[in-house]
């Protein structure tokens, strides 16, 4: 993959003599393959450059399908502002080239994502600070301003009345086709989800899809430097958004706190006072009930690709093996059915 | 007697921790590794207790779906009535057992929601006993070696 990096990236930066070097493939990335590699190449004034990138490709069978060109346009709509992202450089949907269609962005150095080390020291000590970035940014993408950016070519904006609707019928869509087996747990919270719908979006924002410790980039100054893994952004009911981030399959440090960093109360304070908007606790509800059929759909689609010999991702079972019935349990503690 | 297939499963993944894992260089790598370990412990603690998970959970849901079936009358659903008459399994092969518990917990499903909007007190009583079915069935899917 070297030498076709470095002669796609002649091509585009106009350059001669382009070296890839420390190419790796980095550890997660279940829904697209994420890739790390160094660039060093001659300038056309003849100066030696050098920049650090991160690509990521689609493979062939992932827990998502979502389309790239929808990742790109988020990403590029929030650079450069309050929500801090990496910069986009290329997106290329020739297949040929790397064996699938793929993107390329600007590495943010010396910074930590993993689950793992958030919950430890010396992070423990910065929780409050990680916490306070984490809702004051996702506040930042609850009030951002899309229209006129890449994202309004790219994402259908809902009603107000049917944000909620919309996506519920996209994921029990999914639940239904990709499922192996009957799901009726997440069936009878289907049924309570279409009988008490929340109140109208108090706006329509920009849903990241996947906003939780594990998809930002940290450092042990407590302060965040880049949101990442927007591949479900879409718009929305900006709560969708908050009650995710709460859902138990989340909660790394197994003591009830959403991420292992925060206790749900501070983050909702957090988010009200930085977005300006109103987690109304039963439309909140209505949401994180919602959380647990998106994410049993995301389990059960990455388990269908794997059984079904379209990849040999060994994460896709590892992820159904470990959530697909774990999911179930964290739906019904959220239900109130088990204690 | 040879050793037990989860036997053999447990000291793979011990095998694969202690003396692979150290080995490798790549934190990708590493992540491999760590994954395979994590799935054997599970595989080997279903393939202890699938045929036994899905023998019993099919004697349970189809007795609840016989009862549903009576207490419905002519709303039941008829996929209910389906499921009831249905044969057991053939075997006790996984796939076979599978297939049965597949045919009665989508039957479940149609009950449940039945149930669900048939009013009065036995209705209700009822549906909690779908809901204490629906609790244990988690309980007999869940792993110890979860992540």
């Amino acid at each position: 993959m070297n030498d076709a990096l470095a002669r796609y990236l002649a091509s585009r930066l106009e350059a001669n003599d382009v070296r890839v070097t420390s190419l790796l493939r980095i550890p997660g990335g279940a829904s697209r393959e994420t890739w790390m590699f160094d660039a060093e190449w001659t300038a056309p004034s003849g100066e030696r450059q050098t920049a650090a990138f991160v690509l990521r490709k689609d493979p062939p069978a992932s827990l998502l399908d979502t389309d790239r060109e929808t990742e790109y346009a988020f990403y590029s709509a929030f650079w450069g502002s309050e929500v801090p992202v990496p910069r986009m450089r290329w997106l290329e949907n020739d297949a040929s080239i790397l064996g699938g269609p793929f993107f390329i962005m600007d590495r943010i150095l010396g910074c930590e994502s993993a689950t793992a080390k958030i919950i430890a020291p010396p992070y423990t000590a910065v929780h409050p600070q990680l916490a306070e970035n984490m809702y004051r940014i996702l506040g930042a993408i609850a009030t951002f301003e899309w229209r006129g950016t890449p994202i309004e070519r790219v994402a259908e904006p809902p009603t107000p009345e049917t944000a909620w609707q919309r996506e519920l019928d996209h994921w029990e869509r999914i639940l239904d086709t990709e499922a192996m087996e009957p799901q009726p747990v997440m069936k009878a919270a289907i049924r309570w989800l279409r009988a008490n719908p929340p109140p109208p979006a108090q706006r329509i924002s920009v849903v990241h899809g996947d906003y939780r410790v594990g998809n930002f980039l940290y450092r042990e100054d407590g302060n965040i430097y880049g949101i990442v893994d927007w591949e479900m952004a879409h718009l929305g009911d900006p709560l969708e958004d908050l009650a995710w981030s709460f859902n138990q399959s989340w909660h790394w440090a197994k003591d009830g706190r959403p991420g292992g960093i925060v206790d749900r109360a501070t983050a909702i304070a957090h988010w009200e006072r930085y977005s300006g908007l109103r987690a109304d606790p039963g439309a909140l509800y209505w949401w994180e009930v919602f959380s647990h059929v998106k994410c049993q759909g995301i389990w059960v689609t990455g388990a269908r690709s794997f059984q079904e010999n379209r990849t040999n991702e060994l994460i896709l079972p590892l992820v159904a093996y470990s959530l697909i019935n774990a999911q179930d349990q964290y739906l019904l503690r959220t239900m109130g059915r088990i204690p | 007697m040879n050793p037990s297939a989860p036997r053999v499963l447990q000291g793979l993944a011990a095998n694969l921790l202690s003396e692979v894992m150290p080995n490798i260089s790549t934190p990708f790598g590493q992540q491999l590794v760590g994954i395979a370990a994590m799935l054997e412990m599970m595989i080997a603690e279903e393939f202890d207790r699938a045929a036994d998970r899905l023998v019993t959970e099919n004697r349970a849901v189809r007795e609840l779906l016989a009862e549903g079936s009576t207490l419905l009358g002519e709303q039941c659903p008829p996929s209910v009535a389906l499921a009831v008459k249905s044969p057991p399994a053939q075997s006790l092969r996984i796939p076979d057992l599978q297939r049965e518990n597949d045919l009665l917990r989508a039957a479940l499903i149609d009950l449940h929601a039945a149930v669900e909007q048939t009013p009065g007190e036995a209705a209700r009583a009822f549906e909690e006993r779908i809901w204490a079915e629906l609790i244990e069935s988690t309980r007999r899917r869940q792993f110890a070696s979860r992540l």
